[in-house]
């Protein structure tokens, strides 16, 4: 089943990290969205961004894909220099973007044709991708009708089965189940769980502490644009217990990391109007 | 318990949108494209300042000449100019402001009543209104010099046919909206109201061309019009000019009825917003039996192209088959040309004592049609949407992107000035080959000269656009004015080039000086695409920001 979104990432020797950033800054103005940030994801690894809203998430997200210059500091994806190489590492990423990236305007089959040959895969190669792609994703039944139509848990879909139709080695996924129903949601983990198997490496953002905790072998915290926490589920855990093997969820871990921060806003029991 | 908060009157209520529509222009500005965008819009006020003006002197003389001079029926004409005005005028540029719904206040608890309110003072928030009031001022000023004693009669005209007007607008802009939420109505109508608004233009030609016997069938059919609006807003002073007071009290009585009538129909609509009607654009479901997709056809031509530029190329077709606005632009140059070639060089061949043969007609015709057809490429990616973000995140240079684009763009000139060319030659002839080849080679350096600007322009200025929408769809202010003053260059030194010709008295110089011109501009473009791919790098952001809302 999709074989070929994991041919890639098998083909290659597998460097030591598959995404590496040293002192990452993207300056707003005054403002520091992201601040020297060292990165390291290895590769094959399923890594979780996690943050507070405004911490800084997407902005990384966007410069570690292209859709953002960083101010300062270097990305380097599969030890290739994003900045010095930009074609040759985007040709390594897929990306499902915030807002998800599609032309509205063509049909799912021809968005996946689009997409294929942006990435340089021939015809053929393109439609019987396409043609997988679309039945695995449930989509096949509605060849005529164009993306605008579609509800929005059925563009998510679209847009990672673009995302992985040129066998990334790298997926980026902003918020990818955002808005997707329980059916829906189940076919996109599948997938992303067999290609992690395969050796992919999928960074992954989301709210949803549950989703990143079940899916996530690795976890990074950003608040106010710095790197917080960083490692294994286990190694967080125990970062915070004191001991391994503790049965804490990483919404408490979470918590604990972010709300240390937070530690000297007014903690309110109730709000005055409300009593 | 919570504490209950007081309940705010309609007026107060009204009075806290208008705070948060000046919030939100003012907050607007913050943004550096947004406020070369008003620096834009700043120009063209002024311009359609002068406009309004120069017509409200002519709305002033006019009704001081029909008052003073007797002519007192004339006066139906200057109402039923301004009602037009102000009725269709928000149809073809709804633009400004219209970003904005009203109806989203609705989850706040407004009354019935200041939601009506909101509605209603909206319908003065926009150019057609206020350059209509202005108007309708300077009938006043006019009214007032010509004969002071019908000033009280022109006042209540005045009052009631501005809320009549400010009403209908309101109630038929609101049917529009109630019938164009559906993506297929809205491109539906789009379509048929560019036609409608194409064919208008043939009325001319085809009616008698006699201004005296236009004059006289229009005041034949006047009695047919009566009834309406515009009418009884010129009977109410005409009546009061000529002391016949019954007949303006029954002016009065008429425009009154519609003015209730509008406004009950208005009320109805705006109560079933009020109880919530739902306009949204629920996906399609889902057809029970399952169809294959078919295999996209092979374009043999577009094999010639890099892949990433065919898969462009394929895409822009696709964009541009599927927005029935574009292509109803793409119909509009051989519809004027055909126009103008029956009004000037087919059945009028004298213009202002000039003869417009081919070899005048024809480089006219076609400057012309390229200024229409180069207009999108100041605007690029204005329907790329979110798609944009594919741009930037695989492995193509943006030069791709321009190459595909702009080649799109000189098949659609070469389809359109092919054809052109064609019914140009069987209707009025060939120009002389000197003109002929003149002009083909100043084309090329009009359109690959202007291109690269273009293409800075989309970067820079751009502005997202919705497929099938007529409200809020203009191009960046700042993009226009550079469209504007780049084609006056382009324009004016073509017309020089083609002036040394006839001064110098050989013919062929400018085709020659055209085709260096031509080439240099050609090299020009190549040379430009890397640079612009650099310059695309640093307005990711600005781009992304525009399309991606």
């Amino acid at each position: 089943m999709l074989e070929f979104c994991c041919q890639l990432a098998l083909a290659h020797t597998m460097p030591d990290f598959a995404i590496c950033t040293e002192k990452l800054t993207r300056r707003f103005g005054n403002l520091i969205a992201v601040d020297h940030m060292d990165l390291q994801v290895a590769a094959g690894q399923f890594f979780g961004f996690l943050g507070p809203n405004g911490a800084g998430k997407s902005t990384t997200i966007k410069m570690l894909t292209g859709l953002l210059a960083p101010t300062s500091g270097s990305i380097k994806l599969l030890n290739i220099d994003f900045a010095a190489n930009p074609v040759e590492a985007k040709r390594q990423i897929g990306v499902v973007p915030e807002g998800m990236g599609l032309f509205e305007r063509l049909t799912a089959a021809e968005y996946l044709h689009f997409v294929g040959q942006m990435y340089g895969l021939d015809r053929n190669a393109t439609q019987r991708r396409s043609e997988e792609l679309l039945e695995f994703m449930q989509l096949a039944d509605r060849p005529k009708t164009i993306i605008a139509d579609y509800s929005h848990g059925m563009q998510k879909k679209l847009a990672l089965a673009a995302a992985v139709i040129h066998g990334p080695r790298i997926l980026f996924l902003d918020e990818p189940f955002e808005g997707v129903d329980a059916l829906a949601s189940r076919t996109l983990k599948a997938l992303l769980s067999k290609m992690t198997e395969r050796g992919v490496t999928i960074f992954l953002t989301s709210h949803v502490m549950e989703i990143v905790e079940r899916l996530c072998s690795h976890v990074a915290i950003i608040d106010k644009g710095c790197l917080v926490a960083q490692g294994s589920l286990e190694e967080l855990r125990a970062g915070i217990s004191g001991e391994t093997g503790s049965k804490t969820t990483l919404e408490q871990i979470f918590l604990s990391i972010v709300g240390e921060s937070g530690a000297a806003r007014p903690q309110l029991e109730e709000l005055s109007w409300l009593k | 318990m919570a504490e209950m908060t007081p309940s705010l009157n309609s007026i107060q209520q009204v009075r806290l949108v208008a705070g948060l529509r000046w919030r939100i222009l003012r907050n607007s500005l913050r943004n550096k494209n947004k406020m070369f965008d008003l620096i834009g819009l700043f120009f063209a006020g002024i311009f359609s300042g002068v406009l309004v003006l120069g017509l409200a002197f002519a709305f002033y003389s006019g009704t001081h000449y029909f008052l003073s001079g007797g002519r007192t029926r004339g006066l139906v004409f200057l109402f039923w100019a301004i009602f037009l005005f102000w009725q269709f005028f928000p149809i073809f540029v709804a633009g400004f402001g219209g970003s904005f719904e009203f109806r989203t206040l609705l989850r706040f608890p407004f009354s019935m009543r200041a939601f009506y309110l909101l509605g209603l003072a909206y319908g003065f928030a926009n150019f057609s209104a206020l350059a209509s009031l202005s108007w309708l001022f300077a009938m006043t000023l006019g009214a007032a010099a010509a004969m002071p004693r019908v000033l009280p009669a022109m006042l209540a005209a005045v009052a009631l046919f501005v809320l009549m007007n400010v009403t209908l607008e309101r109630l038929t802009g609101s049917w529009l909206e109630h019938i164009l939420a559906r993506r297929r109505s809205r491109e539906f109508f789009v379509g048929f109201f560019l036609l409608a608004m194409i064919s208008l233009q043939f009325l001319g030609p085809l009616t008698d061309r006699s201004l005296n016997s236009r004059y006289s069938s229009v005041l034949r059919t006047l009695p047919y019009f009566a009834p309406f609006p515009p009418s009884l807003a010129g009977r109410i002073i005409a009546g009061a000019a000529r002391h016949e007071y019954a007949d303006a009290f029954l002016g009065i009585a008429g425009l009154t009825l519609f003015v209730f009538l509008f406004s009950a129909l208005l009320w109805r609509r705006f109560a079933a917003q009020y109880r919530g009607e739902e306009w949204s654009e629920a996906p399609s479901p889902a057809p029970a039996s399952r169809i294959h997709a078919k295999k996209a056809p092979e374009r043999d031509a577009l094999r010639l192209l890099s892949p990433q530029v065919a898969a462009f190329v394929s895409k822009e077709f696709r964009y541009v088959t599927r927005n029935g606005f574009a292509l109803l632009l793409l119909a509009m140059p051989l519809t004027l040309m055909v126009l103008f070639t029956s009004q000037f060089a087919s059945r009028h061949p004298h213009v202002g004592g000039i003869a417009l043969g081919a070899d005048l007609f024809f480089p006219a015709m076609m400057g012309y049609l390229i200024l229409i057809l180069m207009a999108p490429s100041y605007n690029n990616f204005a329907y790329e949407g979110r798609g944009i973000q594919t741009y930037f995140t695989a492995p193509i240079r943006f030069r791709e992107v321009f190459l595909a684009k702009n080649l799109m763009l000189v098949v659609i000139l070469v389809a359109e000035l092919s054809l052109s060319i064609t019914v140009l030659a069987i209707w009025i002839g060939v120009p002389s080959p000197p003109f002929f080849f003149a002009t083909l080679a100043a084309i090329i350096f009009f359109v690959a000269g202007q291109l690269p600007i273009a293409n800075w322009s989309s970067l820079c200025f751009p502005r997202k656009l919705e497929f099938g929408s007529l409200r809020g769809q203009r191009n960046s202010g700042v993009a226009v004015w550079i469209m504007f003053a780049v084609q006056i260059v382009f324009g004016g030194a073509c017309a020089l080039v083609l002036s040394i010709g006839r001064w110098t008295g050989n013919f062929w110089l400018p085709a020659e000086i055209f085709a260096v011109l031509a080439a240099a501009a050609i090299g020009g473009y190549f040379a430009s695409l890397d640079a612009l791919s650099h310059v695309a790098e640093k307005k990711k952001e600005v781009l992304t920001e525009a399309l991606c809302r």
